[in-house]
């Protein structure tokens, strides 16, 4: 047996090695892409047999004729750009904090890392209670506080629903980029800081010119996994308020979900994940090329 | 004619009787697939029924799954396409909601079956007539049949100094002025699960613009856009919404709803006939009365839930003899109540029921004819937009002249 | 007071910096309300349904009702959920990274045509969000009818963890020197006996550190098993509480329970092995 395993020829081995992780890979992840594109050309409705080619009909179906797309586009957007700044704004300002040398650091560390551990939907559970109308935390402390004219619907007012779910989701995805920024600040030299104190730069000036310019790297990859993380934001949505109210809270990747394994119409559905997909692309392609260089260049 | 439906009869039933001949041999797994009933009796009655069937037919055995209704919808869905599917399942009757999966091919008929065991000659007329709706054969036999109507806190109708119970809608909607001005809300709605909101909707409708013109409306065959009636009802429905319902509703559940019911927040709840049975659990029957919603029409509000063969189980007979079981007078009658104030089996005897019971009893008698909810109406894609509209309105953002013609634009699109 | 006597001085002073201390009291704070959710759901869960409607929100409960969480148990169908979970976590973790450092191994120190552009394709999955094509990773899934299986999750599973682990591990496995591989090669021992002897060895803290990763993303994962485990018989804890959310959402000491009951497996395992967890998210991400 291993004589014979022997024999193989060294490219050979490799191509053994990679081949179960490739098919899996491959099975699973890359051809559901390849079909989600082709589906968005055609209509099916989960239940006949077969799908019938209709070109872009449901490209044009999605961005005319759909009440709810455009809203969800723009709420995936919104909801990106605010959480690849608002989170990891506070996550930097922890993780300084926790880089200087103040007592507690592990357990304050542990404290703000809890809620990343936790399961998505769990988190959406805790808050979709804490945000209860009636018997919750928030209208529970307002009453108390006498700020009676404060008590909101929090997740059934459209005005405000998106963004109680977005504070749930800085909640939970703090402590993540706060990890990556603590290593990331770990890994400025403490001999350059001090050098640039004895130069007599003050705090400011040892923050911006040394520590910011060490820290683009972990800034970059806080930012494009934050921007990816969001994108595909649908646990959190999707157990606080599936959407609702009167869709308000819907986004791209939730409603091709809704559009395809609830309403049954697949065609619609996918074309939804087809403009979730090419938005993405647009930020990982670039990102890419950057890491591949990086990678280059430090060969 | 007669002698040949004798002939197939007979032919059936010796088919049906080789056929489990044949399959006895093994022991066979039914599956089913329900709801999880927010009535827990109904849950009970559900694992009670099954326990007896499988001591009396030791060769069938039965796995019953319970998902609550969204995601019972979209199992279904998902189940078309793979062989995971259920032998029986639960689904509304009535050409919108049941209608798109027994269109589909998901059903399969059960004319022999009916024939074979005769189950006309017991089902109660209006719940077994469902059955007859659909094309190519008869699909599905009733498990309930449900009315809907107004329960409502006595003491605080007193307290309002409501003595009389409304007759009409302007009489409901004068009640819950007053019990406005007494402080308190006058009906209670969980928004997250869209269709309980959507039953305000519903009866509106039928109020405002008559028995005809609502199934028109349902049937998508009149212009939401241009009728006033379709307006109008939105405008009521926004009224309600602004000044009769415990605010907020919209991020809150019917459960949550219910809750605040019983805890005396609200004076109303439009509920199905199912709630006698919650209150019961609750042991809080005495506080509560009901009325039928005034609507003006000769209509109840209601609907008949089915259990539908699926066309791809093999199991066909089997399944056959466990509805058989489930809708025969024993069954029927030692689970009373229990999925829902009447039995759909006509020789089931009513004794010493609960007063509200007995006014469900009453209702169902009056009525003969039934207007159904707009989510079992509506294909789901045209749902979906319904929702959306009732929502938008309740929470005042759009006006009402523009939910109709959000609604008419949305079916036009289709 | 040992701990304070170091504190609050910056690097290279041994000033006390009253800066600091102002902001660690803000921090302070900022930590509380961080931890409030988890005050708020431990007191719910120990609160009878009459007592969270009657008394104030954030009232320490007085009775203590622990049936909340054997009542939670048994209607969430616990036992089954925990039973899938453990079952999918401990197949798909193990295998999924033994698979995954076969692969990285390859095309870090085999040569082969396309190393680049192979390993260009793993990166490229681990950006590509499973979330946007849930409906086509269900088609797949059951084409091979495998919809309700432990194997019908597991492979999606695998698939969409494997291109972050092969990320990390090869560029682990590319810094190991070649020295140390290659008085083996000489020795005319096969890739397969190198990766099992040599690198499998001493890539063990990496391994540690995505396999505690893997742990919980695994076991808290929830779109894919949405779609994938429509029976409830194999679904797994985030589903069950998903369910238990939108049935009994107004009993709210047991659904508080089950929140609990859900989070704690993850939370032990975070609290036991917390310095991996940082260095497995680091590894790959910060390379300095």
């Amino acid at each position: 047996m291993s004589k014979a395993r022997l024999s193989l020829r060294p490219s050979t081995q490799g191509y053994v090695l990679l081949a179960p992780a490739l098919i899996v890979y491959l099975l699973f992840a890359v051809y559901p892409m390849i079909d989600v594109i082709r589906m968005s050309f055609s209509a099916w409705n989960g239940l006949s047999p077969k799908a019938k080619f209709v070109g872009v009909a449901n490209y044009r179906a999605i961005l005319t004729q759909d009440p709810v797309f455009w809203g969800a586009l723009w709420n995936t957007l919104i909801w990106t750009a605010t959480a690849v700044i608002v989170p990891n704004l506070i996550a930097f300002g922890v993780a300084l904090a926790l880089n200087q040398n103040i007592p507690g650091r592990s357990s304050l560390r542990i404290i703000f890392y809890l809620p990343v551990i936790i399961a998505s939907i769990a988190v959406a559970t805790i808050w979709k209670w804490m945000y209860d109308p009636f018997f919750g935390l928030f209208n529970g402390l307002l009453t108390s506080w006498g700020l009676t004219g404060l008590i909101m619907d929090w997740l059934g007012d459209k005005r405000i629903a998106l963004w109680s779910v977005f504070v749930a989701h800085v909640w939970q995805s703090v402590g993540f980029s706060m990890v990556l920024f603590l290593a990331g600040l770990q890994s400025v030299s403490t001999t350059l800081i001090e050098a640039a104190r004895i130069d007599g730069a003050g705090r400011w000036g040892v923050f911006r010119y040394v520590m910011l310019p060490a820290l683009v790297p972990t800034i970059t990859v806080v930012f494009v996994l934050s921007l990816i993380n969001s994108l595909k934001a649908f646990d959190i949505v999707y157990g606080m308020t599936g959407g609702g109210p009167a869709q308000s809270t819907q986004m791209l990747a939730m409603w091709a979900y809704t559009q395809s394994m609830q309403l049954g119409v697949f065609g619609r559905g996918a074309a939804v994940s087809v403009v979730l997909l090419m938005i993405t692309l647009v930020v990982v392609i670039p990102y890419m090329r950057w890491m591949f260089k990086r990678e280059d260049m430090g060969r | 004619m007669r002698m040949r439906n004798a002939l197939a009869a007979t032919l059936s039933v010796l088919a049906i009787t080789a056929g489990l001949g044949l399959n006895s041999a093994a022991a066979e797994e039914l599956k089913i697939w329900t709801l999880s009933f927010d009535n827990e009796s109904a849950n009970v009655a559900w694992q009670k029924i099954i326990k007896e069937f499988e001591t009396a037919n030791p060769d069938i055995t039965i796995s019953l799954e319970n998902r609550s209704v969204d995601e019972h919808k979209a199992a279904l869905r998902v189940a078309a396409q793979s062989s995971q599917g259920p032998d029986i399942f639960f689904m509304w009757a009535g050409l919108g909601l049941g209608g798109e999966f027994v269109n589909a091919g998901l059903s399969q008929p059960l004319d022999k079956y009916y024939d074979a065991y005769g189950w006309d000659k017991r089902l109660v007329g209006t719940a077994g007539s469902f059955s007859k709706i659909y094309e190519g054969g008869r699909h599905g036999v009733p498990y309930t049949f449900h009315g809907e109507g107004i329960y409502y806190n006595k003491a605080l109708f007193e307290k309002a100094g409501i003595t009389q119970l409304p007759a009409t809608y302007d009489e409901l909607k004068a009640n819950a002025a007053k019990l406005k001005e007494a402080g308190i809300p006058a009906m209670t709605f969980g928004g997250t699960v869209n269709w309980h909101l959507m039953r305000l909707m519903d009866v509106i409708l039928e109020a405002k613009c008559g028995a005809e013109k609502h199934d028109a409306l349902m049937a998508m065959k009149v212009d939401w856009s241009t009728d006033a009636c379709a307006t109008a009802s939105f405008q009521e429905l926004n009224d309600w919404s602004q000044n009769y319902i415990l605010s907020p509703f919209m991020g809150i559940d019917n459960s949550q709803s219910f809750n605040l019911f019983l805890a005396g927040r609200a004076a109303m709840m439009l509920e199905g006939d199912w709630l006698v049975s919650q209150l019961r659990n609750e042991n809080r029957l005495a506080d509560f009365d009901l009325f039928p919603f005034p609507t003006g029409t000769d209509r109840l509000y209601g609907f008949a839930e089915y259990l539908y063969v699926s066309s791809k189980s093999g199991k066909a007979d089997a399944a056959a003899k466990f509805l058989d079981y489930m809708l025969s007078d024993t069954v029927q009658q030692d689970n009373l109540g229990a999925f829902g104030s009447i039995s759909i089996n006509s020789n089931v005897k009513y004794e010493k029921i609960d007063p509200l019971d007995q006014k469900w009893m009453d209702i169902f008698g009056k009525y003969t004819k039934i207007y159904m909810n707009g989510d079992q109406a509506f294909p789901l894609d045209v749902t979906t937009e319904y929702f959306r509209v009732i929502n938008e309105v309740a929470s005042g953002n759009i006006k009402p002249d523009a939910a109709g013609k959000a609604m008419q634009s949305f079916i036009a699109n289709r | 007071m040992k701990m304070f006597s170091q504190a609050f001085r910056p690097v290279g002073s041994n000033k006390v910096d009253p800066v600091l201390v102002a902001l660690w009291i803000a921090f302070i704070l900022l930590a509380i309300i961080w931890i409030t959710p988890f005050m708020f759901i431990v007191f719910t869960s120990l609160k009878s349904n009459s007592t969270v409607m009657g008394s104030s929100a954030f009232s320490p409960p007085t009775e203590l009702a622990f049936g909340n969480f054997v009542a939670a148990w048994n209607r969430g169908n616990f036992s089954t959920t925990a039973f899938n979970g453990i079952v999918i976590t401990f197949i798909k973790v193990p295998f999924g990274l033994l698979v995954s450092a076969m692969a990285a191994y390859a095309l870090a120190k085999v040569p082969m045509r396309m190393n680049k552009a192979l390993f260009a394709l793993f990166v490229f999955g681990t950006m590509l969000p499973f979330q946007v094509m849930l409906a086509p990773i269900f088609r797949q899934v059951n084409a091979f009818g495998l919809i309700n299986t432990y194997p019908g999750i597991i492979l999606p599973y695998l698939a969409f963890g494997i291109p972050y682990q092969v990320f990390i591990l090869y560029g682990f496995f590319s810094a190991v020197p070649k020295e140390l591989s290659e008085a083996a090669r000489i020795d005319g021992a096969s890739h397969f006996t190198i990766f099992r002897r040599i690198f499998l060895p001493v890539s063990l803290p990496v391994l540690s550190a995505l396999l505690i990763l893997d742990f919980v993303a695994t076991w808290n994962e929830f779109a894919m098993a949405l779609v994938i485990l429509q029976d409830p018989r194999m679904w797994t804890l985030p589903l069950g509480l998903m369910n238990f959310q939108s049935q009994f959402q107004s009993d709210y000491g047991q659904l508080n329970a089950a929140i609990i009951m859900t989070v704690l497996p993850a939370a032990i395992v975070y609290l036991m092995f917390q310095r991996y967890f940082v260095s497995g998210l680091t590894s790959g991400a910060v390379k300095e």
